[in-house]
């Protein structure tokens, strides 16, 4: 038999090492990246740490960053809740449940990329057909992704159109990993649908709720496609995230060592925030590791 | 939770509204792929049936995508997804159970860093990982899609979460038993863990179904175009073939729902099997 000191690392050798070589190594080459520059001759030099102090005295990084944050701040919770209520709306049997899960799955097989075009035809101001239907019962055409105003809703909507019914299923799963007997002894005991749902229900959805949140901070902080596709960070940079400032200081300005900065940036924002999650989502007796 | 008729038809009627909301751009793409390309846009002006109902229903786009290269697409993603799904889960899961089963030296950091490992912007990290797979000679091959997204610190930590809700007691008491750690985790562990197989399946799955940006850089050769791809080809800067686009991005999110058609009696099963705690 293996002694055990051994076993923990020879069960996480060939994740991590796919890990290693496929992620980390590819992020420890990005992170050294941003603290170069090019020369005026057009060869790569090491320029510590000026790429971040550029940034820092950009106002348009500040915007950026201000933008990100709002843009995170609302969407995360957002897509918690929904996909939460949704979880609790799909969870207990009746006739017919399949066919609404699969409804409100359907949208995670569009890609975030085609999400973008879809729903820039959809909300055409004179093609789109929801328009078309505002007008009809007398709203009027909204300007959605062009307005200054609409824009980063509209993206949010976008986004959680995809997202909730996603996040819904792993938060299904915790539920049912609830044991019946839980509810049962909670009901024996008085407690009132409420009471069950936030003294029973809620402490034991801890776990799958930390994960919904880590990673859709993470997927929603690298937001990018739609961004790209049907705003271009506009109008009036209403939707310049970082993940657009990154992309354009690479592509549009050729700036390799800007783009690369950014992104770790964006790397050590997520880091302590999920640190942060974590904490705010521990079980009262984890508290003291 | 006994229910009463007002609570059911409350969540009738909440569930066909979100449902309504959610397929409504669905139903529309779906609905305009059946259309002559001539008539596939309305102007606003005329709303009416005629914007989501095609008068003239046609299957001419999904007639030119059969005859096209969309089947080697679906069949390269298929490849791909699948693959990428089988040797997911296992790798992952191993790594999950070390997370949540043990106490080791460099564990904090270790885990620190799956969690980091999905923060980076890809745009950040696709050049050294295109240099990478180039030297391996993997550039144009089905290993350049499918090995760099097998170990996915998502899926271990989705993993970690599982396996950390069952109490340590229950595989010590195994260990009493004499079991060895490889017998824990494939006999009690991982049997537990269907739901999290289920729903890290179709994570895996999906990942790579949707997937674009990587398959264009590490293999551009048309014998590997996979259906993103294969869907952005409709858009270019010529003239955009909205028919075509329509009609195979509403393939796509119909052959990418099955892998779900096919988990959900999981969740019913963990629901039987409740009995541990």
């Amino acid at each position: 038999m293996i002694s055990s000191r051994w076993t923990p690392y020879l069960f996480l050798a060939p994740a991590l090492a796919g890990l290693l070589v496929f992620k980390l190594v590819p992020i420890a080459v990005a992170v050294g990246g941003s603290l170069t520059g090019m020369s005026l001759m057009g060869d790569l030099r090491f320029a510590g740490l000026e790429n971040f102090e550029y940034l820092f005295t950009d106002p348009e990084f500040w915007s950026s960053l201000k933008i990100t944050l709002l843009f995170n701040l609302i969407i995360n919770p957002l897509q918690l809740a929904v996909a939460f209520a949704l979880a609790l709306l799909v969870f207990q049997p009746m006739p017919g449940l399949w066919f609404f899960r699969t409804l409100l799955v359907l949208p995670m097989a569009v890609s975030t990329g085609i999400s973008a075009v879809l729903f820039g035809l959809f909300l055409d101001g004179n093609l789109g057909p929801l328009n078309g239907f505002l007008e009809w019962i007398g709203i009027g055409a909204q300007p959605f992704h062009r307005s200054q105003e609409q824009a980063l809703a509209t993206l949010i909507g976008i986004a959680t159109w995809k997202g909730a019914g996603y996040w819904m299923l792993f938060l299904l799963a915790g539920l049912y990993s609830i044991p019946a007997s839980v509810h049962e002894a909670a009901r024996i005991d008085g407690a009132s649908a409420w009471q069950r749902f936030r003294y029973v229900t809620l402490p034991m959805m801890r776990k799958p709720m930390a994960f919904v949140l880590v990673a859709d901070t993470a997927i929603n902080f690298l937001f990018f496609a739609p961004v790209y596709i049907l705003t271009s960070g506009g109008p009036s940079g209403a939707t310049s995230v970082l993940m657009f400032q990154a992309y354009r200081a690479a592509f549009t300005f050729s700036d390799i060592g800007r783009s690369l900065a950014i992104s770790t940036i964006l790397l050590a924002i997520l880091v302590v925030i999920v640190v942060l999650e974590f904490r705010l989502l521990r079980a009262p007796e984890e508290e003291r590791s | 939770m006994t229910a009463s008729p007002h609570a059911l038809m409350l969540r009738y009627g909440l569930l066909s509204v979100l449902a309504f909301i959610v397929v409504c751009p669905l139903a529309w793409l779906a609905l305009a792929s059946l259309r002559p390309q001539a008539e596939i846009f309305q102007p606003i002006s005329e709303f009416g049936w005629n914007t989501f109902i095609p008068s003239v229903l046609t299957l001419d786009n999904y007639r030119t995508l059969w005859e096209g290269d969309f089947p080697l697409a679906v069949k390269n993603s298929t490849i791909v997804a699948l693959t990428t799904v089988v040797f997911g889960v296992t790798v992952n899961a191993l790594a999950g159970f070390a997370f949540a089963a043990f106490d080791f030296r460099g564990k904090n950091l270790l885990f620190l860093l799956v969690i980091a490992s999905f923060m980076m912007p890809f745009e950040a990290i696709v050049l050294p990982l295109y240099v990478m797979i180039r030297a391996f000679g993997w550039t144009n091959s089905y290993q350049a899609l499918i090995v760099p997204e097998i170990a996915n610190g998502m899926v271990i930590f989705l993993f970690r979460q599982f396996f950390a809700s069952i109490p340590r007691d229950f595989y010590e008491a195994a260990r009493v038993d004499g079991a060895s750690w490889l017998y824990i985790f494939v006999r009690i562990a991982a049997p537990l863990s269907w739901p999290t197989v289920a729903t890290s399946s179709l994570m895996l799955f999906l990942a790579q179904w949707d997937s674009f940006f990587w398959p264009i850089v590490a293999a551009s050769a048309p014998d590997y175009a996979v259906i993103q791809v294969a869907i952005a080809r409709n858009i270019n800067f010529e003239q955009n073939d909205w028919g075509g686009l329509f009609a195979s991005t509403n393939l796509a999110i119909l052959l990418g729902t099955i892998p779900f058609l096919l988990m959900q009696r999981f969740y019913v099963r963990s629901l039987i099997s409740s009995g541990i705690k």
